[in-house]
């Protein structure tokens, strides 16, 4: 009788359970606890906001993101995005991703803090002067981030492998920005400052 | 004998000749990188270890359950240790895996089914699939477990050889690039010596036995002229009428093709070598067996999130059905992919962690067509790999279920690269469209023949993300020592800490190494019982 029970409490607790795994797959490229793997070059989704998860799945569903020949690591997260079968999962993919408790990125760029706080200037309008980001103007938050994966979005920006989709709006706002990043010590040095940001 | 001429002497001296082909030989290259690591083990292959027993209850987990986690299991069991495996798949064997009807793959973004017919002979390897007879502890492992081996066709010379960058793109077979090629080379070498007779240090008799090499070698006429071979083949059977000898191809056009550079003398390679095997009915047979013996000790969908090395034993948190699990070991023995480790939290010291970000993923890919007739047998085919410079790399033809109505190809082998890429980058219907397209080059009927496919992207796989490590001369001088050595009572293993990665036999020796030192430090622990 006991044991008949316990079978019962664990085929109801089963389906529970594994549906609150669907996406466990995330975590193979992102790390295990959603903090990032630079491995493999797939970034910290930990303490990324549900309406930023929801607009970037949206923007490889839709190819902004993910197609350019040079962006191999969003050529791999595109088709993942691409198989999510409707909003509605797309939305619960967000939640999952919110459950992930953020940890504190390695430091893994070193540049001049004091001239990237200058350079920040700029960014801190949408992005915020703390690097928390403003759903506002759809500005994620920086701070936190991992710095490495901070340099490669703004080498996509600079190069035009992101933010060059005509329906891309957001992003189209941040090329002109990052053209004011003149080379890659400022792209160092703006990064070397948000690592600062706590 | 002459030896006698001066180090400047312009000519080939008899120990100049001898010296400078030392020089060009790869293996020397090889050595020296082994010996730099002193990891030359001497000619005979390491036996396996005898364990001693284990005293008291000495418990080990395994995270992984390919080869190398099986291979510890199995042999960790038997000296009786408590052995735990956590695999992260829905499956074991790791990069062991043969794809039949109805098999899942796994791929993150391309989720596929394998389509091919219900039948024994209708697979793909799309890890391992061919055993060199110098793997002798894996081969050990088949004799043990009863695993049926056959006969692996790796090399065939009526294979076709085909480059756009020759003839047209017009394939060749594979007997007359490399009889043609060879009989172009000799006679330009033996022209070379006629010329220089005179001048050279070499002894009459050296020189003649020197021409007779190059008359064999590229099967000379008796004046040193290459005309054609019949090793080239013939344009008619030449049975019961005369045999109608194949036309000389264009040196030139020979040399334009890539062909040359590396996969002319692919099966010259110790591990490509003829005689090379296959378990009978799919590589994963040598997982079965395993299983057979281990299957027990083994969680199937147990993902590792963290691993922490402790005093005297190491923590692991794994995820099984829905359920964060903490568990403690004596031993942690780890097969994850380092580049996957990279992602999953840990306290490895930062001089043995880096390794996992600094060693390259490898970006394999390999594809399979199930075809409706074997076309290429009628070729006079059977077995073997035709190269191409396209980007599919290689086709190989079915060694097993020969002369039956269905075979499937492995249309693509993609060793890594942009090629690889172009092709991952693809949806899984696309990948196969792409393969068939380029398999028209080598046989122009082939998509006629064409009834379904299913591809492998090794470094798109879920819980894989990578093939075989990408070490160089480098990045082992920097980081294999020191990944080869355990942190406290943790080891990585596999054959990403092997010389030998992409092959079970390097997994093996891993596991054979690490369990080998847990056998040491255990008797080292009781030296009055144990020694």
């Amino acid at each position: 009788m006991t044991r008949a029970l316990i079978l019962l409490y664990m085929l109801a607790l089963v389906p529970a359970a594994a549906a609150g795994d669907d996406f466990l797959y995330c975590t193979t490229c992102h790390g295990a606890d959603g903090n990032g793997n630079r491995a493999i070059r797939a970034p910290k989704i930990a303490g990324m906001e549900p309406w930023y998860v929801e607009a970037q799945l949206a923007a490889f569903r839709a190819g902004w993101r993910g197609t350019d020949p040079a962006d191999a690591p969003g050529h791999e997260m595109r088709p993942v995005a691409a198989v999510l079968a409707n909003d509605a999962t797309v939305a619960r993919a967000a939640a999952y991703v919110a459950a992930f408790a953020p940890g504190a990125a390695p430091v893994t760029v070193a540049g001049d803090a004091a001239h990237g706080a200058t350079l920040y200037e700029a960014c801190a309008a949408c992005h915020g002067a703390d690097g928390r980001g403003n759903e506002t103007f759809a500005a994620p938050a920086l701070a936190g981030q991992n710095d490495w994966y901070l340099v490669t979005q703004l080498h996509n920006y600079r190069d035009g492998r992101r933010g060059t989709h005509a329906d891309d709006v957001h992003g189209a706002t941040m090329r002109p920005l990052v053209a004011t990043l003149v080379d890659e010590a400022a792209i160092v040095d703006v990064v070397a400052y948000i690592n600062s940001l706590h | 004998m002459s030896d006698s001429s001066s180090p400047d002497t312009p000519t080939w001296s008899r120990r100049r000749l001898l010296m400078a082909v030392g020089a060009a030989g790869g293996s020397g290259a090889m050595y020296r990188l082994g010996t730099t690591l002193g990891l030359i083990p001497g000619f005979a292959s390491a036996a396996r270890p005898t364990l001693a027993p284990a005293r008291g209850r000495r418990t080990v987990v395994i995270l992984g359950a390919g080869i190398s986690g099986l291979v510890a299991a199995y042999e960790l069991g038997r000296a009786g240790y408590h052995c735990t495996v956590l695999e992260a798949s829905h499956r074991a064997g790791g990069r062991n895996l043969t794809l039949r009807h109805g098999d899942k793959v796994d791929e993150l973004g391309n989720p596929q089914t394998c389509p091919f017919d219900d039948d024994p002979d209708l697979y793909l390897n799309a890890g391992p699939a061919r055993i060199p007879s110098t793997h002798e502890r894996l081969l050990d492992y088949c004799r043990e477990f009863d695993v049926a081996l056959t006969p692996f066709v790796n090399d065939n010379h009526n294979a076709w050889v085909q480059d756009d960058a020759m003839f047209g793109g017009r394939p060749v077979r594979n007997r007359e690039y490399v009889t043609d090629a060879r009989g172009f080379m000799s006679e330009l070498l033996a022209k070379g010596l006629a010329a220089h007779k005179i001048d050279a240090p070499l002894d009459a008799a050296d020189t003649e036995r020197l021409m007779g090499f190059l008359r064999a070698y590229g099967d000379l006429d008796e004046h040193h002229i290459y005309r054609g071979s019949s090793r080239a083949g013939y344009l008619n059977a030449g049975m019961v009428e005369p045999p109608l000898h194949k036309g000389v191809l264009d040196f030139s056009e020979l040399l334009k093709s890539s062909f040359w550079q590396s996969n002319m003398h692919f099966a010259e390679g110790v591990d490509q070598a003829p005689m090379m095997m296959e378990p009978v009915g799919g590589m994963d047979k040598v997982v079965d067996a395993f299983m057979a013996k281990v299957g027990s000790r083994v969680h199937i969908g147990a993902q590792v999130r963290s691993v922490m090395v402790r005093d005297r034993d190491v923590e692991v948190v794994y995820r099984e059905r829905g359920k964060d699990q903490q568990m403690w070991a004596d031993y942690c023995l780890n097969c994850i992919p380092m580049h996957l480790l990279a992602g999953i939290p840990n306290n490895f010291p930062a001089d043995y962690s880096g390794a996992f970000t600094a060693v390259a993923r490898g970006k394999l890919l390999k594809l399979g067509l199930q075809a409706r007739e074997r076309f290429w047998e009628r070729e006079q085919i059977y077995g073997g790999i035709s190269w191409t410079a396209q980007d599919i790399t290689q086709i190989w033809y079915p060694s097993h279920g020969i002369h039956r109505r269905k075979g499937v190809l492995l249309a693509a082998y993609i060793y890594g690269g942009p090629s690889s890429d172009r092709f991952a980058d693809l949806p899984a219907a696309q990948r196969l469209e792409l393969a068939i397209r380029q398999g028209e080059k080598v046989h122009p009927e082939y998509r006629r023949y064409i009834e379904s496919g299913v591809s492998v992207a090794w470094h798109r796989m879920n819980h894989m993300l990578g093939c075989a490590a990408e070490w160089n001369e480098e990045l082992y001088k920097q980081w294999f020592a020191r990944l080869q050595a355990p942190v406290g009572n943790h080891y990585l293993m596999g054959d990403q800490v092997s010389l030998h990665p992409g092959w079970q036999e390097g997994a093996i020796h891993s596991a054979l190494h690490a369990i080998s030192d847990i056998d040491r430090r255990e008797r080292a622990a009781q030296p009055g019982r144990l020694a």
